[in-house]
């Protein structure tokens, strides 16, 4: 059930995710469609979030946001008022003024992110919640994975520590799946879903930036002759095939208990070229995030202070893809 | 009494769990079959030695991807026996690799070709199978009555019907491969003349007939009705005749139209992914019916090439695709399921998203209409072996239930 409406304020709008902003023009939503968007999430009990570009918008844009509850995704360069921060870069967070209160989405390449370890672990203790986002999850390689094992491990001893003295920051690569009992994923296309300055809908904004024929002969995009859109304020929602991006219809998460892991429909599309079918990369980090949180677990039952109630099981397997096909 | 012996239907060799890689050597054919699924059918793409001879050297060179016992090395068309040099020169290369690098697939492997049969008894094809006898399997295909072949297996330049070219050639292809079946496609056009087109086929001396509709949205509105008069009238001859002793016919099969359970009769029908194609520029497909020229609406779903390898990830789909996934909540609960065919390709072809997850059901009045002929078959079948006494035996030497589609 549709429970979320993200609108791109702009072409430029900041990426809060894996997906890259690949427009380089500024080109507003028009003002009717975005009302029309308002109208039609109030119509479908949606919850908006609006994603902002780097600089103010026009007060009459403003004006009309703030005509409904929402909530704000804002870029750390341009961020009043903001609900989530958006660091596109370890750059942008040298001499940045970190609010209480407010969660803030890092997005960093796997290389920034093992070299830069412990910046990226210094964020956590100055806010309350750390989102990291590792923007080339698909190209992780064996290597890439060890040593993620290893960054991850370090935090979670600093998690530890941090607890230890009364402090209870959120970092989601380690505390969320120790609070979660089930799936708890992105659900873009399912749950939620996008409106692009163009007036069109988008299961996600991968989808919009993604150009539907780049050419090669080998890519994403020559699977799906047609653009990406999903149906317009125009012409109304046409999702098809929706049922694809709900779990009981993903052979390898539906039987999975890394209940952290984004489940990324655009990913999945970009490497497996199937929106229900994650990849061996984005499988395998999903589950040295799960079996870190395990270690914590344990850290903190040592401690004797947290959940008791919780279990994350030992397993033998990085990717559930192995146990589907051995069934 | 004598013993009841009961034809066994088409034996798949090492029960089908062997590797499938299929090299596509040559998009061209003598014909253009109307029902034919290739749509970019053409004269120019041809696999060069060169680029067989790198699919080869990467199969056989990552022999942790490839762990399956057997293997069966298919060359498809077009017409593959148009290009009988390049595969007995492939065939010799494969033979030679296997052994040079002590393959486990050395001792276990076939070669295998389906062939329209107009140049089956030129000298090189001769030579070849010759060459080849002992690990090699060669289909033909000849639809049924001149009239129902001539329909649609015509010959690209003339549109004359190829029914006298392939037939001189059955009484040899027999000879050398007597267990072979032929493999029937029926399209909207061809429904009328399937009954007799069948007994022809018994009557050529070809005991075993593999026939199924095709998978495309080509149905028109009475066709099923029509559809099930023809089964029931083979039934009737099969039957009067006693021919179900000495020949098969894949629509009859005693296993089909049953509900099926979700949990336990969940497993994919199709076997793209499972095994490999290969086309003239050495890309990788998970099925020949992924390259672009089986395809009508979407782009070509490549899995990799002889110079990057497989992408695994690519695979992915379709090593975990089942059927309850795959199918609408009405497919699933269907009370005739069992038996109910779809090819993962035309899936892909017809879906509203590029998915193969979305199941192509233009089949579905067809396989109804097949399972009340095919209940006709076995009620009548059982109740004149019940009042000739030889039921009891029938149950005992019946053949198991197989059905061959793809």
């Amino acid at each position: 059930m549709l429970q979320y409406l993200i609108i791109l304020l702009d072409d430029t709008s900041t990426s809060f995710c894996h997906y890259e902003c690949t427009k380089v023009n500024r080109k507003l939503i028009s003002l009717e469609n975005l009302r029309e968007g308002i109208f039609f999430a109030m119509e479908e009990n949606m919850m908006i979030q609006f994603v902002y570009p780097d600089y103010n918008l026009p007060q009459e844009y403003e004006d009309v946001i703030e005509s409904i509850d929402h909530s704000k995704i804002k870029p750390a360069s341009c961020c009043d008022n903001a609900d989530v921060v958006i660091l596109n870069s370890l750059d942008e967070t040298s001499d940045f003024q970190f609010q209480e209160g407010i969660p803030y989405v890092l997005r960093i390449d796997k290389e920034n992110l093992f070299s830069y370890r412990q910046e990226v672990r210094d964020i956590i203790e100055k806010v309350a919640r750390l989102n990291v986002v590792i923007t080339d999850i698909d190209s992780f390689t064996d290597d890439d994975f060890t040593t993620y094992k290893e960054f991850l491990s370090e935090s979670v001893g600093q998690l530890i520590d941090l607890y230890t003295k009364g402090m209870t920051p959120q970092f989601n690569l380690l505390t969320d799946r120790m609070m979660l009992h089930e799936m708890n994923n992105c659900n873009a296309g399912h749950e939620t879903l996008t409106l692009a300055p163009d007036g069109n809908f988008y299961v996600c904004p991968a989808f919009y930036y993604a150009s539907p024929c780049d050419g090669k002969e080998i890519s994403l995009a020559d699977v799906c002759k047609k653009g990406f859109s999903v149906g317009s304020l125009e012409k109304g929602l046409d999702v098809k095939n929706k049922h694809l991006y709900k779990i009981d219809y993903a052979p390898i998460c539906r039987i999975c208990d890394a209940f952290q892991c984004k489940r990324c429909a655009w990913l999945n599309r970009k490497t497996t070229l199937e929106v229900n079918t994650p990849s061996r990369q984005q499988c395998v980090v999903a589950h040295i995030e799960r079996n870190a949180s395990r270690m914590l677990l344990e850290g903190f039952r040592k401690k004797g202070f947290y959940l008791p109630e919780q279990e994350i099981k030992e397993i033998d397997y990085l990717d559930p893809f192995e146990i589907k096909r051995k069934r | 009494m004598e013993n009841l012996k009961i034809r066994p239907e088409g034996k798949v060799w090492q029960d089908g769990v062997s590797k499938s890689i299929t090299f596509i050597v040559t998009k061209d054919c003598q014909l253009a079959c109307k029902y034919c699924y290739l749509v970019g059918k053409n004269s120019k793409e041809r696999m060069s030695f060169e680029t067989a001879k790198s699919a080869v050297d990467y199969i056989l060179s990552h022999e942790s991807q490839f762990t399956e016992a057997s293997v069966v090395w298919d060359f498809i068309g077009g017409e593959p026996f148009l290009e009988v040099d390049l595969i007995d020169r492939i065939c010799d290369y494969i033979k030679i690799e296997m052994y040079r690098r002590n393959h486990h697939w050395f001792g276990s492997y076939r070669f295998s070709l389906t062939t329209n049969g107009i140049n089956y008894d030129t000298p090189k094809v001769q030579d070849f199978i010759k060459k080849n006898k002992n690990h090699l399997s060669v289909g033909l295909t000849i639809d049924g009555t001149k009239v129902k072949h001539d329909l649609n297996r015509i010959y690209k330049k003339s549109g004359k019907g190829s029914y006298e070219d392939v037939v001189r050639n059955i009484p040899l292809w027999m000879s050398q491969f007597p267990f072979e079946g032929t493999k029937v496609t029926i399209s909207s056009e061809d429904i009328p003349y399937i009954a007799e087109s069948v007994l022809h086929i018994y009557s050529l001396g070809i005991h075993q007939v593999n026939i199924n509709c095709v998978f495309e949205d080509v149905w028109k509105e009475g066709d099923d009705k029509l559809f099930e008069r023809q089964l029931v009238s083979l039934a009737d001859s099969i039957i009067d005749n006693d021919l179900y002793k000495d020949y098969s016919c894949s629509f009859f099969s005693e296993h089909i139209g049953k509900p099926q359970n979700p949990i336990d009769e969940n497993q994919n029908w199709c076997g793209a992914g499972q095994m490999l194609a290969i086309d003239a520029n050495g890309i990788f497909y998970p099925c020949t019916r992924f390259a672009q020229y089986s395809l009508r609406e979407k782009k070509a779903w490549t899995i990799g090439n002889i110079h990057d390898g497989i992408d695994q990830n690519r695979l992915r789909p379709f090593l975990t695709l089942d059927r309850c996934t795959q199918s609408k909540p009405e497919c699933i609960s269907c009370e005739v399921s069992r038996g109910c065919a779809w090819c993962q390709g035309e899936n892909y072809d017809a879906a509203e998203t590029p998915t193969a997850y979305q199941r192509a059901t233009a089949i579905c009045k067809m396989h109804k209409a097949r399972v009340r002929a095919n209940n006709y078959y076995w009620n009548k079948l059982y109740r004149k072996l019940e009042l000739e006494g030889l039921r009891e035996e029938f149950e005992k030497n019946k053949p198991k239930s197989k059905d061959l589609i793809c």
